[in-house]
């Protein structure tokens, strides 16, 4: 059972990566709209516009 | 003679017999229904975007004339006095603006909007959403400008309105990424804390030494901290308020059972005896937490009554100064006593008197009347209403709030107050349960300690837990969250959760006509011709007359016929109220109602209703114009009768429209020429007989009466504020959605019903066993697991039965634009 005492603060750890990757995404509007970026890969003509961003 | 043809490219509207424009997009030749449709389509063919044609679910909106749309106005835009309520300066040159974009219908919209504006040259970056309908634009000012971005909207056929730019700081927007975050600690919290909790429970089969079962305690109460302090914040809140009120709310009885729960697992953990109960309680957060969040999203959809109000006036004023000027304002600038001009096509800016001699206005968003009702000096205008002929100058007596609109606005918000709080008699009793389970644990901890006070804690647990509101709460919500996806999949986006059950309950079914029934604009539906003459030659000679009044009816015969070279009329004159007098290719013509186009009278009428052409000689033609019918709503009538609803209409139109609506529909029961407050009054009494309520309507005038009624359906593609005020909304305007929609409203409420029988009875018969201290917690664990798979599972049957396949999900447009191509 020795192998607990890495095991679980390695998980804890990842734990807290994980919750601060999806704050991140959550504050950089990844959740804002859910659709519109599932039908921009059906757009097969070159890259136009919003070159500025 | 109106023929069936696929519809229009770009907005899919019929097109009418013998009008149809081209366009040449992506390599075809496409049918248009107007010119402003070819405009759109060419320009977005133009910017290289027709790839929006392939990838659109839903038809374009019909773009308006620039004069009519009220927003694109550069003088406006440019007086830093009236944007520098909607624009903010993010330093550096950089600027930002929150617009509401009228007809975006999906997600192609929002790809095409972001193109065609990244497109421009000094546009840093552009967001758009496409279920609130409202755009981000930043842009560096030097090198464009607000009005050049409203105009690029504009011919892509997109109206937009810019905000107050205090809605840049979106508290909805700021509520639901909160929300979200406390979702998602939650649900990992509940994670970490089951799979400790799964190695305790083998543990306590198998055999697990002492410190770790210890360490495994503590690492539950580790992870369940963030859950209980984060994010079952909202209930501690909410409880803290609704004691501060003193009223004993839902979070009231929630914030004590998590409190209590965690401090007894707390004390078992530094005691290291008895059980711990983290994993519950987390899991328990997490399930109200995900319904609280489902519930958010539908109301945040149902979009704000104050933006309603910004489409339906426009942004700003033309104001008379005393040299005779005109200097243009914002709304907000204006006070009563102001003078005002209105130009033709305008919108009234506010209620007023007119002082002008007459004037033609399209009151239909008031009454429903789908002609223009005649104003002489002296009458008043109302806010919201549009001009058909002008220029008129008016003096203002009511701004804003105070409008004839703005009470409309008011009666809606009134009448939602009164609106029956069906889920708030949900909550009541999830909250008399919990009630309940903490007097039987009171009783459990005093009985205990008669008999034995060291099994007095954990047995006191034990009930709290097993006894855990899961299933309670799943019950409802999981069912009402499986009823909202099977009925969006078909097009019908329930804004209110409370909607379903009023919807399966409903005995009377209220239609709006013009725009809900029938189709918002009138259609050329048959042509009669005299004397030999060929009906497109009678279209022409018609035509050429009707091209010189802006007359709704005058209109549709014009927009019938492409100009022929050489058939321009001459000496044309305008008869108000009758018709159009005038010399074509030598002839002098008349146009108008039968009695004005032959005053002798010398042959017998051929329809009351109808246009007549006449010259000297005699008629030529008879034209008939009538309301067309939506496709789906004979269907629809027959499918609600079928299911025993009682059908009826209340319209604001003239009784003979509405009798021949009705007619056609085989309804009985309607009335004619009613106020919105008749509309309500009458809904009111049906509602005092006991009948529950449905009404579907598209427009302002129907506002009150959707707020008023039981459950309430609007078209998507009629008045925001109709929009606001309804339960549900008809994403696709197909009314013969809303039967099946009842059948799955009734469906969702039987299994509801199904889901607490089996909680009840789960619980009737796990708390004595616990309260006697015989439930061991693991066995409570597989209690509590297996009924909420029981409900879950139950739940899944709702959109699955047999009499659904009747009616098969609405597919998307997109197959359909293939085949018409």
């Amino acid at each position: 059972m020795s192998v607990l005492v890495f095991m679980i603060p390695l998980s804890l750890l990842f734990l807290a990566a994980a919750v601060a990757a999806f704050f991140w995404a959550v504050d950089h509007d990844q959740f804002e709209d859910l659709e519109t970026p599932g039908l921009l890969p059906l757009d097969d003509s070159p890259e136009r516009g919003l070159e500025h961003e | 003679m109106t023929k069936q043809h696929p519809g229009c490219w770009h907005c899919g509207e019929p097109l009418q017999a013998g009008y149809v424009v081209h366009a040449r997009i992506a390599g075809h030749s496409r049918d248009l229904c107007c010119h402003g449709c070819q405009a759109a389509a060419e320009w977005i063919e133009q910017l290289g975007l027709a790839d929006y044609y392939r990838l659109r679910t839903q038809p374009g909106l019909k773009p308006l004339a620039t004069q009519d749309s009220g927003c694109l106005d550069d003088g406006l835009w440019s007086r830093p006095e009236s944007s520098r309520h909607v624009v903010r300066d993010l330093g550096a040159g950089r600027r930002e603006v929150l617009v509401l974009i009228a007809g975006v219908r999906c997600s192609a919209c929002v790809w095409l909007i972001e193109r065609a504006l990244g497109a421009i040259p000094g546009v840093v970056s552009v967001q758009v959403n496409a279920s609130s309908r409202r755009g981000r634009i930043v842009w560096r000012d030097a090198d464009t400008t607000l009005p050049q971005l409203l105009q690029m909207l504009a011919r892509t056929g997109y109206h937009a309105w810019p905000l107050d730019a205090r809605g840049l700081d979106d508290a909805r927007r700021s509520e639901s990424r909160d929300a979200l975050k406390r979702l998602l600690v939650a649900g990992f919290g509940t994670m970490q804390a089951m799979m400790y909790a799964t190695a305790v429970y083998l543990g306590s089969v198998d055999s697990l030494d002492a410190s770790t079962r210890e360490l495994l305690r503590w690492l539950q109460f580790l992870v369940a901290i963030p859950v209980v302090f984060y994010s079952a914040r909202p209930f501690f809140a909410g409880a803290a308020r609704s004691l501060r009120s003193r009223q004993l709310g839902m979070d009231v009885p929630i914030a004590f059972a998590i409190a209590a729960v965690c401090i007894a697992s707390l004390i078992e953990t530094l005691r290291n005896s008895g059980e711990v109960y983290f994993d519950s309680i987390t899991m328990f957060i997490f399930i109200l937490l995900a319904s609280r969040y489902l519930e958010m999203r539908a109301r945040h959809h149902a979009g704000e009554l104050t933006d309603a109000l910004a489409r339906l006036t426009p942004p700003y004023a033309d104001r008379c100064l005393e040299d005779g000027r005109l200097e243009r304002v914002a709304l907000h600038e204006l006070r009563s006593g102001n003078c005002v001009h209105v130009g033709e096509g305008a919108i009234v800016p506010a209620d007023g008197i007119l002082l002008s001699e007459r004037c033609r206005v399209d009151e239909s968003l008031f009454s429903g009347e789908s002609a223009p009702v005649i104003k002489r000096r002296g009458d008043r205008l109302v806010a919201g209403s549009v001009l058909e002929d002008g220029p008129v100058q008016l003096e203002l007596e009511h701004i804003g709030a105070d409008t004839a609109l703005g009470g409309i606005v008011a009666l809606v918000d009134h009448a939602q107050a009164q609106r029956p709080q069906l889920q708030r008699a949900g909550e009541r009793a999830t909250s008399r349960f919990v009630a309940r389970v903490l007097t039987l644990t009171a009783f459990t901890v005093v009985a205990w300690c008669l008999v034995d006070p060291s099994r007095a804690f954990p047995a006191a647990v034990a009930v709290l837990v097993v006894s855990c509101p899961c299933a309670f709460a799943l019950a409802v919500s999981a069912a009402i969250t499986r009823a909202l996806a099977t009925l969006a999949q078909r097009g019908v986006l329930v804004v209110r959760a409370n909607a379903i059950e009023s919807l399966a309950q409903a005995t009377h079914v209220v239609f709006d006509k013009t725009g809900t029934l029938t189709q918002s604009s009138l259609t050329l539906a048959d042509v009669d011709t005299f004397r030999g003459v060929s009906i497109s030659e009678a279209l022409q000679l018609a035509a050429s007359l009707a091209r010189h009044s802006r007359h709704p009816i005058a209109r549709v015969i014009a927009a019938s016929e492409p100009l022929a070279d050489g058939s321009s009329a001459r000496n044309v004159t305008v008869h108000a109220g009758l018709g159009i007098s005038g010399l074509v290719a030598g002839r002098e013509l008349r146009l108008g109602r039968r009695d004005f186009a032959l005053p002798s009278d010398c042959v017998p009428p051929p329809d009351d209703d109808a246009l007549v052409l006449a010259d000297n000689g005699g008629p030529i033609a008879a034209f008939h114009l009538r309301e067309q019918l939506r496709s789906s709503a004979l269907t629809a009538c027959d499918a609600l009768r079928t299911q025993g609803m009682a059908l009826l209409i209340a319209s604001g139109d003239s009784p003979s429209h509405v009798g021949a609506i009705a007619a056609r529909l085989r309804i009985t029961d309607w009335r004619a020429r009613m106020s919105p407050a008749q509309k309500l009054a009458w809904l009111n009494d049906l509602r005092s007989g006991g009948a529950h309520v449905l009404a579907v309507g598209d427009g302002i005038n129907d506002a009150p009466v959707l707020a008023g009624a039981d459950v309430a359906i609007a078209m998507a593609e009629g008045a925001e504020l109709a929009q606001v005020s309804s339960d549900i909304v008809l994403s696709n305007t197909r009314l013969d959605a809303i039967a099946p929609a009842r059948t799955i409203a009734r469906q969702t409420l039987a299994i509801v019903q199904q889901n607490q029988q089996w909680a009840l009875f789960y619980n009737l018969t796990a708390m004595p066993l616990a309260a006697l201290g015989l439930v061991p917690p693991w066995l409570a664990a597989i209690g509590m697991s297996v009924s909420s798979l029981g409900v879950i599972l139950n739940t899944m049957r709702i959109g699955r039965a047999p009499e659904d396949r009747a009616a098969p999900p609405v597919s998307s447009a997109l197959p359909q634009r293939m085949r018409s191509a």
